[in-house]
């Protein structure tokens, strides 16, 4: 199949991303087992999908960007790329990612860092910094992502790709290596909104072996995408547009978006979600107290790497020591930490009447608008090593994408222009939960509106 | 809470016990301020307005439904034997036990 060949091909060329962690001969035979066996009939025959690598697959390595899991194949497949599969897609590769999608520029990765696709001295944003660079340089049609904090949506935004956050539940977890499960969620990475939805229909769903599953099925959101966004009531979050350190470009962008959904005839005003001010610091507290429970798992006893020691506690403590990075064992800590004894409920404990707070500001936002609008990211990609010896200004990264995780709603990053340095700029959509299909509607307007076309040309990009 | 805020080592050495983590001597000094500042900014959540009254959010049973309790096997490509560390006869092999054998020894 040539289709397959072809985005081999273009992965080969852009090695220099480091996006695509699987040996390219693993790759060529993979893709060509896979052509031979694919569902012609299927929605997404013979398209060549870039996975994430904390998303199980059995035709590759799954090792979530982590020396922990170095080699580790995993026994089962993600739902999510089951699906894909029995759509007729292609499984092309493992993505590079920050370790187990914790960070926001792939710099945090076993395998070293990956590299922007316009500018090999910035970063392609993160966790999911591979999929998105791959997808923006045009190795790869579409790729699949997760997040936890904005890790789909920030490096679509910085990629100048787009990027969606599903509705928690509406992507099956099985499969998807667990970092914090209240906020986990995959999403798919693609070029265009159309695409995005297209690979979305064919992933979510009800999946019985997700106990979080949501047992409704998705109404269809492709055919509603032209519908337009006349009458549609739109709220621009301010507390979002007028974060601290939001760079010019990345503001003026969203009143463009404004004046396009006007345009269009959608009725906008700006809205105040007071509490999402505090969903960075509820959310460095909630994921890593998830994700210290989660990664316990990792012991070197059932799989993985195991450090050799005498007896067994110090076979665990040496085997975590040496397989995760200072990020992840960052995280690691003050999830322990805020679970302690003496500091549970002034940390975690009121780390989650936050999160109901902002849950009940959006709602109360949705009372008056249908969907949201924010930036992505408060800046465009940032240069290399830039905020890698400081973790909190790497944090604040994530501001604008962390609220949608900690609600459970929905949202997407779309492309909206470049700025004065030739980097892509995204903004957000926001919709409540389920809202998926008003929520593509008014992305596919802003699509038609901002016509960002910018792609580095291939070989040649940076 | 902000004047106790400032992680001291002694506290870090036991996270990382509690967590499992082997931190050396070295990356002690690093790894307390980091997680102080952290922790600092964090901290800020709590002068959110957020009083008893308002409940803290949990996956209730609408977020986590139950299943009809049946042993279903999940179909895998191949077994632990070839995903362990170490593995015989239907069993992962781990090192002794340490404090507990030598405490029955």
């Amino acid at each position: 199949m040539a289709s397959a060949k072809a985005a081999a091909d273009r992965i080969v060329k852009l090695k220099r991303l480091n996006a695509c962690l699987t040996p390219i001969k693993e790759l060529r035979k993979s893709l060509a087992v896979q052509a031979s066996t694919a569902h012609p009939s299927g929605v997404l025959y013979g398209m060549p999908v870039a996975v994430k690598d904390n998303i199980c697959t059995l035709e590759y390595t799954t090792s979530c960007g982590s020396k922990i899991l170095e080699g580790y194949r995993s026994p089962y497949e993600a739902t999510a790329v089951a699906k894909l599969k029995a759509a007729g897609a292609l499984i092309a590769g493992k993505t590079n990612c920050d370790e187990f999608g914790m960070g926001s520029s792939t710099e945090h990765s076993a395998y070293g860092r990956s590299f922007h696709p316009f500018d090999k001295t910035r970063v392609p944003g993160g966790s999911s910094g591979g999929s998105a660079a791959l997808v923006a340089s045009g190795a790869v049609p579409a790729a699949l992502g997760s997040e936890t904090g904005g890790s789909v949506r920030q490096p679509a935004s910085l990629c100048g790709v787009v990027g969606i956050k599903p509705t928690y539940g509406r992507v099956s977890r099985y499969g998807i290596v667990a970092y914090a499960s209240s906020l986990d969620q995959a999403g798919p990475f693609a070029t265009t909104v159309a695409d995005t939805a297209l690979l979305l229909e064919a992933m979510w769903g009800h999946d019985p072996c997700d106990s979080t599953s949501i047992p409704s099925e998705p109404e269809p959101v492709l055919a509603r995408l032209e519908e337009g966004v006349a009458g549609l009531r739109v709220g621009v979050v301010e507390e979002l547009t007028d974060v601290e350190g939001i760079q010019p470009a990345v503001r003026a962008a969203v009143d463009s978006a404004r004046n396009l959904f006007e345009k269009a005839g959608a009725e906008v005003d700006t809205v105040s979600v007071p509490s999402v001010e505090y969903g960075l610091s509820a959310y460095y507290i909630i994921a890593p107290a998830e994700a210290s429970s989660n990664l316990a798992r990792y012991d070197g006893v059932r799989y993985g790497l195991r450090a050799p020691a005498a007896e067994v506690a110090t076979m665990n403590a040496l085997t975590r020591e040496a397989g995760f990075g200072a990020e992840v064992k960052r995280r690691i800590m003050l999830g322990t930490y805020a679970l302690s004894a003496g500091y549970y409920d002034a940390y975690y404990g009121q780390a989650q009447r936050v999160r109901t707070l902002i849950i009940r500001d959006f709602s109360r936002a949705y009372e008056r608008f249908d969907v949201l609008l924010a930036p992505t990211s408060p800046t465009t990609a940032f240069e290399l090593g830039a905020k890698t010896s400081d973790p909190l200004a790497m944090y604040l990264s994530d501001v604008c994408t962390i609220p949608t995780n900690l609600t459970g709603a929905t949202a997407i990053s779309v492309p909206a222009g470049l700025d004065a340095a030739g980097l892509p700029i995204g903004v957000q959509v926001l919709a409540p939960a389920l809202g998926e299909a008003v929520l593509l509607r008014a992305a596919r307007s802003l699509e038609a509106g901002f016509a960002f076309t910018a792609r580095p040309t291939l070989g040649e990009a940076a | 809470m902000g004047e106790r805020m400032s992680v001291t080592h002694d506290e870090v050495r036991r996270i990382a016990r509690l967590a499992e983590l082997e931190v050396s001597e070295d990356a002690l000094p690093l790894l307390a301020e980091q997680m102080s500042r952290i922790l600092e900014y964090v901290a800020q959540i709590n002068s959110v307005p957020a009083s008893e009254a308002v409940k803290p959010f949990v996956p209730g049973p609408d977020a986590v439904r139950f299943r009809a309790d049946e042993v279903k096997p999940a179909p895998l490509a191949f077994g632990p034997a070839e995903l362990a560390p170490a593995f015989r006869d239907g069993f992962f092999l781990v090192p002794k036990l340490g404090q507990f054998e030598q405490e029955e020894g």
